[in-house]
């Protein structure tokens, strides 16, 4: 024998859940297959979440699922206070490179006539004018910084 | 229809950014007290395996806090509980089976625990359906969930619901009809 749907089942769900049957409700249900097999599996359902609920294991400790809560929005809160940092190191790395492609045709021909300056049988007096240039300390300065601010970046990213 | 149970938007399952806490400790541990048991029964219910129930309850309650859902009461908190939770269960069982976006027809992992499962005959008749299946009809029959919602909590379409719960219905009697429960006897 098959059942099909009928019009009744949620009045019959409802009260197989509550156990408040109505005189015709329980009369319908006696005589239809369907809702009858719907009390059984609502009465059935409804008996063991009862007994799943009543078992003795003792449910997790809500303490440690509070704390982690917390220091997850202490977390957030910390990154939304450092954004500000973060843009102003993202800027001063901007910056940096840019002045390093405005110096880049000048430092070229520092670099190469530096180099062209040097040769085996150097005196020690000629190495201040090449190594001590404002300008290569000053691009160098700018590569430490940029090199620091972009390692800043990378690592408030990977938190 | 079943009475509007979990008509609510759909949580994620994965980190909201730039939310808080919004619950106090004491709201949280009522709410904690008032519905981690019911959840946990849930949980067991359709993963099988306490611990894991275990584990996806305090999972869920993880979320619930991070995501600032702050609800209307404790009852719509309780529902949006849920809605996680079998988000949790679905991914769960998708990762088990990563070759196929269906849930397995039974759950026969190693960390299946049967002794929940058997704990009564319903359990073991329970343990007969598939996974969806058990979620399906304890959201419609023991949350009082409605179909749409929980179409909604399934990943489901709200039209195939009614024919699906029905067919769950049906293997779940058949289940317990073989193992002596009759639709006649009341189930005490």
């Amino acid at each position: 024998m098959t059942t099909k749907p009928c019009p009744h089942e949620a009045s019959v769900a409802a009260a197989a859940r509550s156990g408040d049957w109505s005189p015709e409700l329980k009369a319908h249900r006696d005589g239809c297959l369907t809702c009858a097999e719907l009390t059984l599996v609502v009465a059935a359902l409804t008996a063991d979440a009862e007994e799943l609920a009543g078992i003795d294991a003792p449910l997790p400790n809500p303490a440690p699922i509070w704390l982690r809560a917390q220091l997850a929005s202490r977390e957030r809160q910390y990154h939304r206070a450092t954004r500000a940092i973060v843009w102003v190191q993202r800027a001063a790395m901007a910056v940096s490179v840019a002045i390093g492609i405005a110096f880049a045709p000048g430092l070229w021909e520092l670099v190469s006539g530096a180099f062209s300056g040097l040769s085996l049988s150097f005196s020690a007096p000629d190495l201040p004018r090449s190594a001590g240039s404002p300008l290569v300390v000053f691009v160098v300065s700018l590569v430490v910084l940029g090199g620091l601010a972009l390692w800043e970046l990378t690592a408030v990213n990977e938190n | 229809m079943i009475p509007m149970a979990l008509s609510l938007p759909r949580p994620q399952t994965t980190d909201l950014p730039g939310r808080a806490v919004t619950m106090d400790e004491a709201a949280f541990r009522h709410l904690y007290d008032r519905t981690a048991r019911p959840l946990r029964a849930y949980l067991m219910r359709s993963c099988g395996d306490l611990a894991l129930a275990d584990d996806l309850l305090q999972e869920a309650f993880l979320r619930m806090l991070r995501s600032g859902f702050e609800g209307e009461d404790d009852d719509h908190r309780k529902n949006y509980l849920y809605r996680i939770a079998t988000n949790l269960l679905r991914d769960h069982f998708r990762r088990k089976r990563p070759e196929s976006d269906q849930v397995p027809e039974r759950d026969e992992s190693p960390g299946h625990d049967e002794a929940v499962h058997m704990r009564s005959d319903v359990g073991g008749a329970m343990a007969e359906l598939a996974p969806r299946d058990r979620q399906m009809l304890w959201l419609a029959y023991v949350e009082g969930a409605s179909h749409q919602e929980v179409a909604k909590a399934l990943g489901l379409r709200t039209a195939s619901i009614r024919s699906m719960l029905f067919r769950a219905r049906q293997r779940l009697a058949k289940q317990l009809q073989a193992r002596g429960l009759r639709p006649e006897m009341e189930v005490s």
